[in-house]
């Protein structure tokens, strides 16, 4: 039988998880959150864990923050086998110590370089691609909807740049938001959250149609190339790009 | 007119201007910041990146240069902004996350210095009354005063002028009232006076191709000149699209989109590759193969020096294999220390092997078979991957 070790879908809990197996040189077969449908081959275990609160603090201390911001980024990525990947990191980790991430030869190395930059390309992506409108109450809101869940990632770049704003931006792939009161930010299911219409601003329809203006203008026809702005700004995201939501 | 139409007639003109980049700067405040690397926020229709809001504040200019849309003797519509108008947009479009700031240019009114005083006005009340934190690129004017020039650096984060064409012949042709001297003052000021306060994130300027008959051997020695004498952080260049008619000027039917590209390329290979002008270009060829990038064709002229060892070359001549950037090529020398790196490595680090694969070896051993490693083989093969038809392209071929 294949083990396939179980965690509740934390990060933490996760970080819990790899510490005693690495600590009991257990290697899984597979990691896997608590929802997971296992084959007939497989045997899930699901470990009575002490969750050590301190486990970020302890990782970050052990990997430096440049290593744990790789496997953090892992974490947040959309794909299938991230959290073995994290645990071969971090195996081999405490085999290669500052060497690890020049062992490319390595699988568990290059895939958590490779995911870690998607998920980091994303985030660099929506820090542009994200499109606020202005609320009555001069609250922003945006929607956006990335592959990998960057939404905390996100926000922490708009708290520097828009901190004396309120705003609020909803990740519409999985039903989460976030919410910046010029002090802190607060993730909330979109469930716990009750909207009511979103009330628009009074200029809001005047801007977004100015913006709209300037997006045709700027284009320059004589060089007009569709496959080069859909290569910098893939059709996935226009759902939620004011001004090319309309061509989709 | 309104603000509307007065956006859609300065956007109109600004757009020829190929600069956009908010890069280089690190600015903070309780409105706005800027980010070191840049960040893109849309890409137009013609996939160039749209990062600032760009715009003249006035199409009204007093010179007559033959290429430029806004030229005194164009009978096209006129409007000027009032930086009040043009600081609502900026922070209105800035809070909704459209732009990364402000690209501030303008035609020449009255005279260099009013149009200057105009732009600090505008910038000053931006940063002083919003206390916006976000990226300002201004244009100087040739021709303003130093004083100006000294106020207006300290408030934006990059300044250009213009050089427009590569030589002096050229601009007297083409734009007379435009003394290349006058531009030639401004960088050197910028040059000589440039912290983390004055113009932060460095100078660019621009050139014009395709309007004048240069070569690119011209145009690349000028960019080196101009790269080495003022620290430039980038020349850009902008196919000539021929928006007046006149006798001096060429027609065109297509603006010269390739070639402004491999101007790029080999620009690329200026500051990053460590190649020099005279390595890619020389009298008796003095223009880029259109068909094959600057670097291959260096490459195709040079197989004697190839194949290289992956194993144990060195970086520098890590650079100048085809197919192989900067960022790959470091990490070929930081991992080769620990073991020997295999193809499937290379492709996992980034290189590109349908390029690099006919110049290199990997503990000695080779991708394509040493016989086919012919020059025209590997030139052949070059231009049909980079010209590798989209599927869009491909027409049926008809029997008869």
């Amino acid at each position: 039988m294949q083990n396939v070790y179980i965690y509740n879908d934390t990060f933490e809990s996760l970080l819990n998880l790899c510490e005693i197996l690495l600590k009991n040189k257990i290697k899984p077969f597979n990691i896997k959150t608590i929802n997971y449908q296992a084959s007939l081959f497989e045997n899930t275990i699901k470990l009575d864990i002490n969750n050590d609160v301190d486990i970020i603090k302890k990782f970050v201390n052990i990997l430096g923050v440049s290593n744990f911001k790789i496997i953090y980024y892992v974490f947040l990525a959309n794909e299938n086998n991230k959290e073995i990947i994290i645990y071969y990191y971090l195996l081999n980790y405490f085999k290669y110590r500052d060497r690890i991430n020049k062992m490319r030869n390595l699988k568990c190395v290059s895939e958590a370089l490779r995911i870690s930059s998607k998920v980091s390309r994303e985030n660099h992506r929506f820090k542009g691609f994200t499109r606020f409108k202005e609320l009555k109450n001069h609250v922003l809101y945006a929607e956006i909807n990335p592959d990998n869940d960057i939404l905390e990632l996100l926000a922490w770049h708009f708290t520097k740049r828009l901190a004396n704003e309120n705003f609020i931006i909803k990740d519409i792939n999985r039903d989460i938001m976030v919410i910046y009161d010029k002090k802190n930010i607060q993730l909330f299911s979109s469930e716990d959250v009750n909207f009511n219409e979103l009330m628009l601003s009074t200029d809001e329809d005047f801007f977004q149609n100015l913006w709209q203006v300037f997006y045709q203008t700027i284009g320059i026809k004589e060089r007009k190339n569709l496959k080069c702005r859909r290569n910098f700004m893939p059709k996935k995201y226009w759902q939620c790009i004011l001004e090319v939501r309309n061509e989709l | 007119m309104n603000i509307k139409e007065k956006l859609t007639i300065l956007a109109d003109s600004a757009k020829y201007d190929a600069s956009c980049s908010s890069s280089g700067s690190k600015r903070q405040s309780n409105f706005g910041n800027t980010s070191i690397s840049g960040i893109c926020h849309s890409f137009a229709s013609d996939g160039r990146c749209i990062s600032l809001l760009k715009i003249l504040l006035t199409n009204i200019c007093i010179f007559d240069c033959k290429y430029c849309i806004n030229r005194r003797s164009n009978n096209v519509k006129r409007a000027i902004f009032t930086p009040e108008e043009i600081c609502d947009i900026t922070i209105n479009f800035y809070k909704r996350n459209y732009i990364e700031g402000l690209f501030l240019s303008s035609g020449i009114i009255k005279s260099p210095d009013y149009t200057m005083e105009l732009l600090i006005k505008t910038v000053e009340l931006l940063r002083n009354k919003y206390h916006f934190g976000g990226y300002i690129h201004a244009k100087a004017i040739p021709g303003v005063s130093e004083i100006l020039l000294k106020k207006l650096g300290s408030l934006v984060d990059r300044l250009s002028a213009n050089v427009e064409l590569p030589t002096s012949s050229s601009l007297k042709l083409l734009a007379p009232n435009k003394e290349i001297n006058k531009v030639e003052k401004i960088m050197d000021y910028v040059k000589e006076n440039r912290n983390k306060s004055f113009v932060p994130a460095g100078q660019s300027t621009q050139m014009i191709i395709g309007a004048t008959q240069e070569t690119d051997l011209d145009i690349m020695q000028k960019s080196a000149n101009l790269y080495e004498k003022y620290n430039l952080k980038r020349v850009f260049y902008s196919a000539y699209i021929p928006v007046n008619q006149d006798a001096l000027l060429p027609s065109l039917k297509m603006p010269p989109l390739k070639r402004e590209n491999r101007l790029y390329q080999a620009d690329w290979l200026l500051r990053y590759y460590h190649f020099k002008v005279t390595d890619i270009l020389d009298a008796q060829n003095p223009n880029f193969n259109i068909m094959v990038d600057p670097k291959a064709s260096w490459a195709l002229k040079h197989l004697e020096e190839f194949p290289k060892e992956i194993n144990s070359c060195s970086y520098y001549d890590l650079l100048k294999i085809p197919g192989i950037g900067v960022t790959s090529a470091k990490r070929i020398i930081a991992s080769r220390k620990y073991f020997k790196l295999s193809f499937a490595d290379l492709k996992k680090m980034g290189v590109v092997l349908k390029r690099a694969g006919y110049f290199i070896t990997c503990n000695h051993e080779f991708l394509i078979k040493k016989e086919f490693l012919q020059k025209k083989f590997i030139e052949a093969n070059l231009v049909l991957e980079e010209e590798r038809p989209s599927y869009h392209n491909i027409e049926q071929l008809s029997l008869f």
